[in-house]
């Protein structure tokens, strides 16, 4: 479940042609198979956050969808759930019912909620936190709870706003390696947004390099390196040169 | 680096020695600082005890009943709670509070759909601007003629008083909820109503709480004055009725008893608010 196909997909803020509107994405066309890890990279102001909020069903495309498993996505809805950068918890629920949440929404019976939710906070080794709300946790725990509240509704495509952004560089890489971690156990198919190399090189199957001006897909490039990923390994810093290369061209022309 | 900086002139402000009348205020400062707290208090109740007992009475003998001694209120206040007197009365005042706010509390389903859905808040808003700049004792003479005297009438002033706080701020608490927390609700599959309930309801809280503050506070006020006019019961009336009888004392209990249990009033509404919401950072301060 969840083979992502964004089909074709261009998105115009106004008037089709008038002269004040903007072509944020272009055409933009790629696959993800099944339970593979996708990253969107590129700078700020490609694209690549209409593209994520088209997948959410917060935004509609001008032209085009984006599909999962032949649906196309038009709605928010747990399906296709999101988890954002400044992690978007309820402040007025614990750990526990913040996780929970999702299931209700969702109608899962009483039993199996509890039972599904436990299992998340141990993934996500939050245990001894159930009870806390979420100004009483650091940053990556609070991402941590983010993620497992978003896995715990059993999405088909998992959507990923810079989810690491906010954290310091220690809790960042920390986090990435605990995201493998957890995916790992739990395949899906993601789809993350970032401006780091680094971070699409650790997570990514696959990678879509998107340039602005109109936003568009300038590379689809897949990564066939094994996890964990070591940054020192030959094969690494060459597939980091290609990509900064492909960004960097992006960033002259403009 | 900025310490770097002002160390030196730090040393040189310690070696010259500070002027007389700025050893004087700082040595002030510190004396009041050591005081005991209500000290103020005390001495005023004093020098009130004393001005309505000696002083006022050397000056003209009929004047002292004007302004009633701090002793002379406290054994009123003791008879009237003894009697029961004061128990009733407050009792009457409260009831009429509480069914107020009963109907007022209808601002808050109000509050959520102006503040949600923006057709409603743009035909509603103008009539609610209109009537809110009305004070709720402008309304007493046609509520007379429309309630005649008594607890109706009374509730209705009340009633407009708790009315609009509660509806402005219920409005503002669920338009500032962090959009972001909206998305995240749909993005888990939430629908509409639950929404509602779930996350702008209850993201509104605080807001609303304090707005049911607020709205409790000057309905209060509303309730003295409309009992002034039109009432056989409640503290409002005691105080209007001790005046016909010139019991400056009796007054002086009312008002007390009005500003008191206008206080607890206010505590008991925050205190259940942080007990309920401890996650309310707003409620906190």
């Amino acid at each position: 479940m969840g083979r992502l196909a964004v089909n074709g997909v261009s998105k115009i803020y106004g008037e089709r042609d008038a002269p004040d509107s903007v072509v944020a994405l272009h055409d933009v066309t790629f696959e993800v198979p099944d339970n593979h890890f996708c990253s969107i990279l590129g700078h700020s102001g490609c694209g690549k956050t209409t593209l994520l909020n088209i997948a959410a069903g917060f935004e509609r495309a001008t032209t085009g969808a984006v599909m999962v498993d032949g649906a196309s996505i038009d709605l928010p809805g747990w399906r296709n759930t999101m988890i954002f950068q400044d992690y978007a918890l309820f402040p007025w629920m614990s750990v526990f019912e913040n996780i929970v949440f999702g299931l209700e929404m969702k109608g899962v019976s009483r039993q199996e909620r509890e039972d599904v939710t436990r299992h998340y906070v141990g993934l996500v080794g939050l245990e001894a936190f159930e009870a806390k709300f979420p100004h009483q946790l650091s940053g990556g725990m609070r991402q941590r709870v983010a993620i497992a509240r978003a896995l715990a509704v059993q999405p088909h495509l998992l959507l990923m706003d810079e989810p690491f952004a906010a954290l310091d560089a220690q809790n960042r890489s920390f986090m990435q390696d605990e995201l493998v971690r957890i995916w790992q156990r739990e395949p899906k198919t993601v789809l993350l947004v970032t401006h780091s190399i680094d971070e699409a090189i650790k997570l990514s199957d696959c990678i879509a390099v998107m340039t602005s001006r109109p936003g568009r897909v300038k590379e689809f490039v897949t990564v066939d390196l094994p996890r964990p990923r070591d940054e020192d390994d030959a094969s690494y810093i060459e597939l980091k040169r290609r990509l900064r290369d492909l960004i960097r061209d992006d960033f002259v022309s403009r | 680096m900025n310490r770097l900086e002002t160390a030196p002139v730090e040393q040189t402000k310690r070696r010259t020695a500070p002027s007389r009348g700025a050893w004087f205020r700082l040595r002030l400062f510190r004396t009041l600082g050591l005081l005991p707290n209500f000290v103020l208090l005390i001495v005023l109740l004093l020098g009130w005890q004393f001005a309505s007992k000696v002083w006022i009475p050397s000056i003209d003998p009929h004047m002292a009943v004007l302004m009633p001694a701090p002793s002379t209120i406290a054994v009123t206040a003791a008879g009237m709670i003894v009697s029961g007197e004061l128990f009733y009365h407050l009792m009457a005042s409260l009831k009429r509070e509480a069914v107020a706010f009963l109907f007022a509390a209808s601002a808050i389903p109000l509050g959520i759909a102006m503040g949600w859905w923006r057709p409603i808040y743009n035909q509603v808003n103008p009539i609610m601007e209109i009537l809110r700049p009305i004070p709720p004792l402008a309304w007493i003479p046609l509520s007379i003629l429309w309630f005649g005297i008594g607890d109706e009438q009374n509730e209705f002033i009340i009633f407009l008083g708790i009315f609009f706080p509660i509806l402005v701020n219920t409005i503002v608490g669920v338009k500032n909820i962090d959009p972001i927390l909206i998305r995240a609700a749909r993005s888990l599959g939430a629908p509409e109503r639950k929404l509602l309930v779930r996350i702008v309801f209850v993201g509104a809280l605080p807001q609303i709480i304090t707005g049911v503050r607020i709205g409790l506070g000057v309905g209060w006020m509303a309730l003295v004055a409309a009992e002034l006019v039109g009432a056989s019961s409640g503290l409002g009336f005691i105080i209007n009725d001790a005046r016909s009888m010139l019991r400056t004392d009796t007054i002086i209990v009312g008002m007390l008893a009005i500003g008191i249990v206008g206080l607890l009033i206010d505590t008991t509404i925050l205190m259940m608010g942080r007990r309920l919401l401890p996650w309310s950072l707003a409620l906190r301060k």
